[in-house]
């Protein structure tokens, strides 16, 4: 193309597309009715060119963002030259590059003057996906088929007119039926994004727009190596638990990666990863090379543009049968919940590397999904119980950890149900919802605050999924920085038995009055903590996040009564007397 | 002469519209005064009575009200100065506030921090006590922990308690019970309740506007009060009006009593008075568009109404309260043009501010900012700037777009510059894009009134990158917010929370609700002195379909609330949420579900009516300065510009661009697209000639 590029126009492509994904994301939230996209925001939302190569996208939980991308590319293919404008295709099927499996995601190919030049798509965590389990977390899973409706490309709208036929034979086979409203809401969204395309097509012209894009690709790209160029050359390696595969208690399941930095490329090899599980602890290629992008991105430049030329010089090889590319037809559903220990793993490689740009270690996952029926409404209801499992991430050179922001795959875009409206939409009462006293990796730079949070179940033959880990191994500190709490849940049922539940359990019929008990630790601290100022540990003492005990004999810093420091006492703590 | 006075205090400077009642009208700009503002307002009003030749008390006592905008909230927020605050709150939520539900902002960005709370941990007192989802009562109210948070805080010299409980909105009794003990125990203590401050459902809103509230409740007390009695030594016997951030304004006991409605008190002056010239012309569809000199703000106004949201933020913490839906980004005059590690050019958000300020103001400033483009593209004149008081430096810009723009580029001076004007543009677009679009408004269908001292160079482009065919800048452009304030009418806002299907809504307590907001609010009005002819009441719905989670407000009238016409009610729903989201679910029969009833009393005030002048005709070649080279965009190329003074400009004086129009605070970059018409008000009207036939209509001899 002979298209004289106009680098200011570059910029101006640039913005455009990212506000074009922001507005689909504002769509989608305002319409959506479970909580997990409207108010956890569960979702991405992105645009592709007509090859399926990523423009811009909205990640409001980057675990699902860098699938739909290879998704995509996928469906280009597979539709080849029956993809007609007024399409619309559904997919989620994890064995054609899909992340998982309730994870489903809606494209809408773009045509100007005839021709196909874009995607827009989105793809949001479902409330129900078929399979065996409401919800669609089962541990007992081992095959693909109990836990989910497959969904390989559907066309479910063709030249515009809705296939009312596949619609129904879709949600003929899901529960919920808000299941279908949000697919509805999914579909707005794309068509959002369709408009904002073809606006900007209007304006600059199909020549114009191709040759700024390509531009624009290579310019990201520019900027990505830059960053590459900067951690030394090397080999290096890192190795990480994965705990449980909810088939055999205690079981234990190593994820090895080896990161080679050559100049301006970056390679992380999965070789010698532990091999797939009998159960549903596996990762698919998508959700795994997902954590791995995520991980890496909060270690550069966080203004780089998301677009097909961030991830041009980064290779990731996954060996299929391993825990982390599960072969057909495997149980995959808990695969997103890997990204914090495959976060561990890189982490622990790259932190004595690049020791200013790694943080300490996250809190991992632990989360449980409730579902029953509301006794108030009779309607049924599913709670994904964000504000339990989010706990601390850790401390980086220089700044403590983030209290109470989540896993690291969501990196505080997935929020706390409101507590008010968690009392409307589900029938149980919050007792508690706090951060933890102590539950932070002490460091000079402490790890983030984990939370416990306590609620009575409010109805009858409730059935509770945990998935998730960190109830072994907590977020460990790195420098000298102490590591976090661990994770846990337990119930205490009406007449005062506890029951104990694993990280990758399934509790059925738990009665009204249960008493729902969860902790989600802390982060890892970073560096030694006795030179954490004093005068900062006073007022965490005073504030109650860290006990006086701690302060003393953690911190090394003696207090008062009345929180001041004790200048003699802590310098004789500290070692400095 | 009576005079009203419109008061904006900004950060830099405090803006003062003085209009008589005989409709002539004056500007005033004076340095503000952060540590005491309501010395810099002293000292705008003594510079008026001296230009009329009168003492102050003399000055005084013609004014017969003062309306006053002010950013002694905003700033006490934003610089963490506020009251030392306690919150009493439910066992087992207490951290609600400072977790904000969890969000980080910038998901890759492992340095970004949480924003402090204006209620520190060990001030956040929870007490025993309990309400259920439908306000019914679980576990009594424990008075000995009220007290004992109560001790706690007079020990700790707690200026503003603020009280939050679980389900309140449904139920207000224990708060209240609360309130009362802790009035008794802390009788000088501001108080901060949050069933008085925001009645409504959800706990981290509700909670974060009650602390907001009380943090900032002290302060804004001792600034009027400072403010009040200064007034009362010069003898000024007048009214004194606060603006919220509502876009009403209220009396100083009001304002002090709920503080969190000023938090953007100044930025809501501009819708305002935008409706206000809008009006003149008929408009009553309009995006006001203010460009200072770090920030540009942008706000909607729909069929004459400013649109409002209730889920606003200032500095990442939660305000729902209604205020103008303002959006506001890092981009203005002294936003700085950088090349990202990819070699794109970038505009801001960093900002060179007054101080060192642009490369050109020759004040140590290094790095370009987009008023040194400006003044290489020839908006600007270096010997006019500021009407003349200020000169600028060509050479210093040139430098300094060379240096950091140009040469990474590759590019010219002159083309490096025209990239960083057309760059801010795009995202000034991006911000009135997201007041617009966003709202499922098309931008095209809305004229831009443009504001601020930069505004009128960029808003040609913002336009057109818009496609909007049609652009206002009223004479008063670099003091539009103080303009707008006397536009403004007295407002209360009330929310109660019923949630219900509304199929199933008990009418007897709907009404019940609706008449308790009504009668509050014209309570507060009657002592407002507001005659009972000149009140309005508003009524709305936030409504959903079932199982939704955000809701949509939709307008009801007096009359369907008195039949009990829910369908009617419901009836309002459905297309409007089509608009705003695509589509609509009245043909498959999802229930709408009720969560908040709102009441909105107006009290209509007195506004200056501005003069009209004679019509002049069409040439303006008497307004014609001279002629000067600038870059005209569509052609990427300079050109020789005519200029002209803004000073001079008649009623019916008409321009075809390209064309600059000089005032003393700012000047106007008409391109080449636009042509622009002089309005009866001097508002100068910049249109496609599409539009010709309707804008002369409209402007009229």
């Amino acid at each position: 193309m002979s298209v004289k590029i106009d680098k200011v126009l570059v910029s101006i492509l640039q913005r455009r597309l990212k506000s074009i994904t922001e507005e689909m994301s504002i769509a989608l939230a305002r319409t959506t009715r479970s909580p997990i996209l409207c108010e956890a925001k569960d979702f991405v939302t992105g645009l592709y060119d007509a090859k399926g190569r990523m423009l811009e996208q909205c990640e409001n939980l980057p675990i699902l963002a860098f699938s739909l991308g290879p998704v995509c590319q996928y469906i280009v293919d597979y539709f080849g030259d029956e993809i007609y404008e007024g399409d619309v295709i559904f997919h989620n099927d994890v064995f054609s590059l899909g992340n998982q499996n309730n994870d489903v995601a809606a494209f809408k190919p773009i045509f100007f003057e005839g021709e196909l030049v874009a995607w827009a798509a989105c793809k949001g965590h479902q409330a129900d996906i078929g399979g065996a389990v409401r919800g669609g977390y089962n541990p007992e899973a081992t095959e693909v088929w109990q836990e989910a409706l497959r969904i390989p490309p559907v066309k479910v709208y063709e030249k515009g007119k809705l296939r009312k036929d596949v619609w129904n034979l879709i949600f003929a086979n899901i529960r919920l039926d808000i299941v279908a409203e949000d697919m509805r809401a999914e579909i707005g969204s794309c068509v959002v994004g369709e408009r904002g395309i073809l606006k900007l097509l209007e304006r600059y012209g199909r020549e114009a727009f191709e040759a700024h894009k390509e531009y624009l690709f290579d310019s990201t790209e520019k900027m990505m190596r830059a960053e590459i160029r900067s951690i030394p050359n090397g080999v290096y390696h890192g190795e990480a638990n994965a705990y449980y595969d909810g088939r055999n208690p205690g079981s234990v399941h190593t994820i090895r990666v080896k990161i080679t930095v050559e100049d301006e490329h970056i390679t992380f090899d999965y070789t010698g990863t532990d091999p797939q599980t009998e159960g549903f602890v596996n990762g698919t290629y998508t959700s795994s090379a997902s954590a791995t992008l995520l991980t890496f991105l909060q270690m550069v430049n966080p203004d780089i543009p998301h677009n097909d030329g961030m991830i041009r010089p980064i290779d990731i090889i996954i060996p299929e049968g391993t825990i982390l590319n599960a072969a057909y037809p495997a149980a995959t559903t808990y695969g997103n919940h890997l990204c914090p220990n495959n976060a561990d793993a890189i982490m622990r490689a790259l932190s004595p590397v690049i020791p200013d740009r790694v943080t300490a270690e996250w809190n991992e996952l632990l989360c449980a999904l409730t579902t029953g029926i509301d006794p108030r409404k009779g309607i049924p209801y599913v709670d994904i119980g964000f504000m339990g499992l989010k706990g601390g991430s850790g401390a980086i050179k220089g700044v403590d950890g983030y209290d109470h922001i989540g896993m690291i795959d969501a990196s505080g875009g997935v929020l706390d149900q409101d507590y008010e409206m968690f009392e409307q939409q589900t029938p149980h009462l919050l007792l508690k919802h706090e951060y933890w006293t102590d539950s932070a990796g002490p460091g000079r730079w402490r790890g983030g605050l984990g939370v416990i949070t306590e609620y009575i179940i409010g109805s009858d033959d409730t059935q509770v999924v945990t998935f998730g880990d960190g109830d072994v191994e907590p977020a460990r500190g790195v420098h000298g920085g102490g590591d976090g709490t661990l994770n846990t849940i337990w119930l205490r049922y009406p007449d005062g038995t506890k029951y104990q539940c694993t990280t990758k359990d399934l509790v059925r019929g738990v009665p009204k009055g249960t008493l729902y008990h969860q902790e989600a630790g802390g982060g890892g601290g970073y560096g030694d903590p006795k030179l954490r100022p004093a005068e900062k540990v006073a007022l965490e003492v005073k504030n109650e996040i860290i006990s006086r005990e701690a302060a003393r004999e953690i911190y090394g810093v003696a207090l008062r009564d009345d929180f001041s420091v004790d200048e003699e006492e802590t310098a004789r703590l500290r070692g400095l007397a | 002469m009576k005079y009203k006075i419109g008061i904006d205090v900004g950060g830099t400077f405090t803006d003062f519209l003085l209009a008589a009642e005989d409709g002539s009208s004056e500007i005033y700009k004076v340095l503000s005064t952060p540590e005491d503002p309501s010395i810099g307002t002293m000292r705008g009003i003594a510079e008026m009575a001296e230009r009329h030749g009168l003492t102050l008390e003399d000055f005084l006592a013609r004014v017969t009200t003062i309306v006053h905008g002010t950013t002694v909230t905003t700033n006490a927020v934003l610089t963490m100065r506020g009251a030392t605050t306690g919150l009493i709150t439910t066992q087992g939520v207490r951290d609600a506030l400072e977790m904000r539900r969890g969000i980080r902002e910038e998901q890759y960005n492992n340095r970004y921090t949480n924003v402090e709370p204006v209620v520190p941990r060990y001030l956040r007192r929870p007490v025993r006590g309990r309400l259920d989802y439908a306000g019914q009562e679980i576990e009594p109210l424990n008075l000995d922990d009220v007290r004992a948070a109560c001790e706690l805080f007079r020990k700790e010299g707690v200026e503003a308690v603020a009280i939050c409980f679980m389900n309140s909105f449904a139920n207000p009794e224990h708060e209240e019970a609360a309130a009362r003990l802790v009035a008794e125990l802390m009788p000088e203590a501001y108080l901060s309740v949050s069933t008085r401050v925001l009645p409504s459902i959800r706990f981290y809103d509700r909670v974060s506007t009650t602390c907001l509230n009380a943090y900032v409740g002290p302060i804004l007390r001792r600034y009027l009060q400072s403010l009040v009695k200064k007034l009362d030594a010069a003898n000024y016997r007048g009214v004194l009006l606060i603006m919220q951030s509502n876009g009403g304004v209220t009396t100083p006991d009001n304002a002090i009593a709920n503080a969190a409605t000023t938090l953007l008190s100044g930025p809501a002056g501009g819708p305002v008075a935008g409706i206000a010239y809008g009006e003149v012309q008929n408009q009553r569809d309009l995006i006001t568009v203010d460009m200072g000199g770090t920030s540009f703000d942008a706000a909607l106004v729909k069929d004459g109404e400013p649109l409002v949201t209730t889920e606003g933020e200032i500095d990442r913490r939660r305000i729902a309260l209604p205020m103008l839906n303002v959006v506001t980004i890092g981009a203005g005059g002294g936003s700085i043009g950088w090349i990202d590690e990819g070699g794109l050019l970038r505009m801001g958000p960093q900002s060179a501010g007054s101080s060192p300020g642009p490369a050109c103001y020759g004040l140590g400033g290094e790095l370009p900012t987009c008023t040194d483009a400006d003044l290489i593209l020839g908006y600007l004149s270096p010997e006019f700037f500021a009407g003349g008081r200020m000169p600028l430096y060509p050479d210093k810009a040139r430098e300094a777009i060379k240096r950091h723009v140009a040469g990474p580029l590759g590019y010219s001076v002159e083309e490096a510059a025209a990239g960083m004007y057309r760059v801010i543009n795009v995202n000034m677009a991006a911000a009135v894009r997201e007041v617009s679009v966003a709202q499922g408004v098309d931008p095209r269908d809305f004229p831009l009134v443009v504001a601020g001292g930069a505004g009128p160079n960029h808003a040609c482009m913002i336009a057109l990158e818009l496609e909007i065919p049609l652009l206002l800048v009223p004479r008063e452009s670099s003091i539009f917010c103080a303009a707008g304030m006397l536009m403004s009418d007295l407002q209360h806002d009330f929310v109660r929370t019923y949630p219900c299907l509304l199929q199933d809504v008990d009418l007897k307590r709907f009404r019940a609700l609706v008449a308790e907001m009504r009668d509050e609010g014209l309570k507060l009005l009657r002592a407002e002195g507001i005659p009972p002819e000149r009140v309005r009441v508003v009524y709305s719905l936030d409504l959903r379909y079932l199982r939704q989670y955000h809701e949509v407000n939709v307008e009801v009238s007096a009359e369907e609330i008195e039949r009990g016409d829910l369908e009617a009610m419901a009836a309002r729903f459905h297309p409007e949420h089509n608009r705003l989201f695509g589509y609509e679910l009245s043909d498959v029969g999802t229930p709408v579900e009720l969560i908040n009833i709102r009441v909105k009393t107006i009290g209509i005030t007195d506004k200056p009516r501005f003069a009209p002048e004679p019509y002049f005709g069409a040439d303006p070649s008497s307004a014609k300065k001279g002629e000067r080279p600038a870059y005209v965009p569509a052609a990427d190329e300079f050109q020789t510009v005519p200029v002209y003074d803004g000073a001079l400009l008649k009623h019916g004086m008409r321009i075809q661009g390209p064309a600059i129009i000089e005032q003393v605070n700012t000047s106007t970059f008409v391109t080449p697209e636009y042509h622009l018409v002089v309005d009866r008000y001097g508002t100068m009207t910049i249109y496609l000639p599409v539009k010709e036939d309707e804008v002369l209509r409209r402007i009229g001899k």
